[in-house]
């Protein structure tokens, strides 16, 4: 206990001082290093904070302020794993992060995004520890701000400010909507301290109980960017500085689940009957949309953000079904399903800062993001192409990566749905078993896609042919990411032993059931036969001749005639035309001859329904509103007199009435 | 001794497997009056084939001719998760099925990439065409599983297998027929048979399968064709597990492990005469018709596993 306050004071003044260090290095051209190392110690300590903490029966409390402003924080198993999640995958971002800035970013810029990403990295921190309300939300909305901020280094074009508005507008709605969850908690616990907030837990009418679920799975799910609450994602985290991108999707969304987990396992423990439907349901929603816009973009940092809302959605997947099993008094597998959660949840932030930070290499090397403007890249980037495969793979659910895992105990959990009494449960939580298989097959056809067309075949254009592979520290950013996924993968027992004991925390009297210490011996076996049969057959020596690809007999082949993103996807597009609603325009000039036209223009612009069938007419309503109120201003100074005397009037009238 | 007849078992199926397709395009000639090459002639084409030299595009990488043979060896260690004469496989532990899944997938994604590092226009075509087919097969083929290992109240394929031989066949329950149903639509999707695709077209333009091997040759072919008949070995093996394991050897004597090698030869035999029959009497679908045939097969897996909350019988 002694060692980790004194860790977690060695880290926060680390956070601290990044800043000086960034400042320092800014003019100081020999201590360039200096601001990325002390943020990368300072999130070891605080990983040895987690690992200390995830095992030990006593959390670690400190309390500090008075009500209504008290600000304590408490790091029990659950805070333990976030925050080891959070120090730790960042570890490698900032490894990257080091050799990636200087090259794209001139000093100023840099020192700014140091000491900016270190205020941030600490305000998920706080989130995450925070024992009260007060503190929860501060951090909450630092998180918001200094993400934002991150944003604006970045640039400052039209087009951003815009998507930056949607994203702070969102933002403080959720924000809001979280705030109000604790306050509907006051009426019976009298206080935000997480302790009396999980004593009054179990006094909630059913009522107040299905408000403060509804609410904190609107305001998280926000956040976390379940559909339709996902309209910011794809549009904030592309346009940050790729490290950025990898914190914000990689780590940002998982405070949002943490705040999930806490609030309905364990302040509610376990919200209402309905509960676990809704939580499956938005997540089967989040998954398959998610994936279906994935499929349709080009451009890499937007499909990798779609991604992120498809795995939020297998992540609430687990949770609901846990819900479930928790609503029908099965603890051992509603402990399952936490811990598949959770283990995508730490998956997902593996492989997709991974997939980020290539997708940083690639832009790094080509300087575009349009996949459709790459190709043949594996060889010119050989081992940024085998890290990108890795995270790939893993994302797809392939084994023996550490995505497959995951995957294979919510499939687990779905399964076993079928032995529960109730009926609903019995057909829901099995049929989910068939949506995450359809939401694995298509997240399969979009990296195939991203990997086929960037990284195989021919160079499309002179900037991919030319390409550079990038400076080692940034590979061994991503080298690190990918080896934990294959790690995390063959080796599951390494997070799933510590992960049960974090599980028997939120779900009382659930013991691990005895399947899953097979697991790791089949994965192995398994593994271990792959390679053993894959080596065998590559060793045998074979003679090769280079020939020209077939191109049906006729001379001129151009990269050209290679499918792109679009073509690739076309026929899943094709199939769920009714998901895409694109707004296609074809011009062919002059109109009265349309076979022998000297000109054809093809426009073709995609918007999500939601945006169109929900969000618009909530805009439209409010600047309806706002246009209504703005004849109240007409700048006449009698008329303001008038609006003074009559709130006088009013007020008086108030009072003669209460008297 | 014991411990190796799971091993036997997969080895069958891996060195088995030209033969099954040899049987099939013998009986398919048959059904069309035709004399037909020999069943051995699929062994005589990957000698060949092995014996031959490799041909690459000038500008593919390492991944091309690496592709062929990982899709050989994860289609090769799937094998090893499947019963076959007893119910017991080489590994197996809970949940085995969708690692199963998992690996067939591995196989497909990276038979995609290896047909998009050709550098072709067909490749690509090919590979967009294989993920559309597979990204739907993948629901109803886990539905199915699903439906059956509810029935059995176990999520291990062997598992599974033992619960269905304590069963009476004529005791059948709808779930199972359901089940079978959608399996069986996912088998021929999966190993692009008609009326999914057709594995002896020659026209560039209707091709899933055929599409993304054209670039490759020599071994490299030969391993890709090799796992595919494998893929094809292992899904009917799949079936007679889980929908006709009866006959499957309980004890380790001789006479019965004798029978169930002849009774697996047999219901072998039997699906082989029924691929071939449809095969030989149903046109190839337009490529977007198979997302219907899919959605039907998922429709049926879907109803299989609601089935199974109402009795399953």
């Amino acid at each position: 206990m002694v060692w980790s306050s004194i860790a977690l004071a060695v880290s926060l003044v680390g956070f601290a001082a990044v800043i000086p260090a960034a400042w320092i290095a800014a003019r100081t051209r020999w201590l360039s290093w200096l601001p990325g190392t002390t943020l990368a110690c300072s999130l070891l300590f605080g990983t040895f904070v987690g690992i200390v903490l995830i095992s030990s029966t006593r959390p670690l409390r400190l309390d500090l302020g008075v009500a209504p402003f008290q600000f304590g924080i408490e790091i029990d198993p659950l805070a333990s794993f976030f925050l080891i999640l959070i120090c730790a995958v960042s570890l490698p971002v900032i490894l990257y992060a080091a050799a990636y800035l200087p090259r794209h970013y001139s000093p100023v810029q840099t020192q700014w995004i140091w000491g900016l990403t270190s205020l941030f990295l600490l305000s998920m921190a706080l989130v995450v520890v925070a024992s009260t309300g007060f503190a929860f939300l501060v951090g909450w909305e630092l998180m918001t701000l200094l993400s934002a901020a991150l944003i604006l280094v970045d640039g400052t074009s039209k087009e951003r400010l815009h998507n930056l508005f949607i994203y702070l507008l969102m933002m403080h709605v959720g924000a809001g909507v979280v705030a109000a969850s604790f306050f509907a908690f006051l009426p019976a616990s009298g206080g935000l301290h997480f302790s009396a907030l999980r004593a009054s837990g179990a006094l909630l009418t059913p009522g107040a109980r299905s408000v403060i679920f509804l609410l904190a799975f609107v305001g998280f799910g926000t956040k976390a960017g379940i559909i339709p609450l996902h309209l910011w994602l794809p549009k904030a985290h592309p346009i940050a500085p790729t490290p950025v991108s990898a914190l914000m999707s990689g780590l940002m969304l998982k405070t949002a689940v943490y705040g999930f987990v806490r609030f309905t396992f364990d302040f509610l423990g376990g919200g209402p009957a309905w509960a676990g439907y809704v939580v499956l349901l938005a997540g089967a929603v989040s998954g398959v949309l998610g994936v279906l816009y994935a499929i349709g973009e080009h451009d890499l940092k937007r499909l990798l953000a779609y991604h992120s809302v498809e795995n939020i959605g297998i992540i609430y997947m687990g949770l609901g079904a846990a819900l479930i099993f928790l609503e029908n008094d099965a603890p051992a597998w509603a402990a399952v399903a936490v811990v598949a959660a959770l283990f995508h949840t730490l998956n997902h932030a593996l492989f997709k800062s991974l997939l980020f930070l290539g997708a940083g290499a690639i832009a790094d090397a080509t300087h575009t993001l349009d996949i459709d403007e790459l190709g043949g890249l594996v060889k010119r980037l050989p081992i940024t192409g085998i890290a990108f495969l890795i995270g790939c793979a893993s994302i797809v659910g392939l084994p023996p990566l550490n995505g497959f895992v995951s995957e294979l105990l919510i499939f687990q959990s779905f399964l076993a749905g079928s032995t529960l009494a109730a009926l609903p449960a019995q057909v829901i939580l099995p049929l989910m078993a068939g949506v995450l298989a359809l939401i694995g097959g298509l997240a399969a056809a979009c990296f195939a896609k991203v990997y086929g067309v960037a990284f195989l075949g021919r160079a499309r254009t002179a900037a991919a042919e030319s390409a550079q592979e990038v400076p080692p520290m940034m590979l061994s950013g991503m080298g690190l990411l990918a080896a934990s996924c294959i790690g995390l993968g063959v080796f599951p027992r390494l997070a799933l032993d510590t992960l049960f004991s974090v599980a028997q925390t939120l779900v009382p009297g659930s013991s691990p059931p005895t399947e899953i210490a097979g697991l790791q011996r089949i994965l192995v076996a398994t593994t271990v036969a792959v390679l053993g049969i894959g080596l065998l057959t590559m060793a045998a020596r074979v003679r090769r001749r280079v020939t020209a690809p077939w191109a049906c007999g006729l001379p001129g082949l151009t990269t050209r005639m290679q499918y792109t993103s679009a073509s690739f996807s076309k026929p899943i597009r094709a199939v769920f035309a009714a998901v895409y609603k694109a707004d296609r325009k074809l011009d062919v000039l002059p109109a009265n001859r349309p076979y022998f036209p000297s000109s054809i223009s093809y426009r073709s612009v995609r918007t999500t329904s939601f945006e169109r069938s929900l969000y618009r007419p909530m805009t439209n309503v409010v600047v309806t509103l706002a246009t209504g109120m703005r004849r109240l201003q007409t700048g006449n100074i009698q008329v303001y007199l008038l609006y003074i005397f009559l709130t006088l009037v009013a007020l008086l009238a108030m009072l003669g009435v209460q008297e | 001794m014991r411990s190796l007849i799971p091993l036997v078992q997969a080895l069958v199926i891996v060195f088995g497997a030209p033969l099954l397709r040899g049987v099939v395009s013998k009986l398919k000639a048959r059904l069309q009056g035709r004399q037909g090459a020999s069943v051995w002639r699929p062994y005589a084409d990957l000698g060949k084939l092995f014996r031959k030299e490799d041909l690459v595009p000038p500008l593919a990488s390492p991944l091309f001719w690496m592709a062929p043979r990982i899709v050989f060896a994860a289609t090769a260690a799937a094998v090893l998760l499947i019963p076959v004469f007893q119910p017991a496989a080489v590994f197996g532990s809970p949940g085995d099925f969708v690692l199963l899944v998992g690996l067939l997938a591995l196989a497909r994604f990276f038979l995609v990439l290896g047909a998009m590092d050709g550098g072709g226009a067909f490749g690509g075509m090919g590979g967009s065409r294989e993920a559309l087919v597979s990204a739907l097969a993948e629901a109803p083929f886990l539905l199915g599983i699903t439906a059956v290992a509810i029935m059995a109240r176990s999520t291990q394929l062997a598992g599974i297998v033992t619960w269905t031989l304590g069963q009476n066949f004529f005791d059948i329950s709808a779930v199972h027929i359901l089940a079978f149903s959608a399996l069986a639509m996912v088998a021929v999707a999966e190993t692009g048979r008609v009326p999914v695709d057709n594995p002896t077209t020659h026209l560039e333009l209707t091709m899933i399968h055929e599409a993304m091997v054209l670039e490759h040759s020599g071994p490299s072919l030969a391993f890709l064709e090799w796992a595919n008949s494998i893929k094809l070995g292992l899904l009917l093996s799949l079936l007679i597990g889980l929908f006709f394991p009866w006959g499957m050897a309980a004890g380790f004597s001789l006479p019965v492990l004798a029978l169930a090698a002849g009774a697996y030869a047999a219901k072998m035999a039997a699906l082989a005469l029924v691929l071939a029959a449809v095969e030989s009497s149903v046109a190839k679908m337009r490529m977007y018709a198979v997302p219907d045939f899919l959605g039907i097969a998922s429709a049926t897996g879907a109803l299989a596993v609601v089935f199974t909350a109402f009795g399953g019988r």
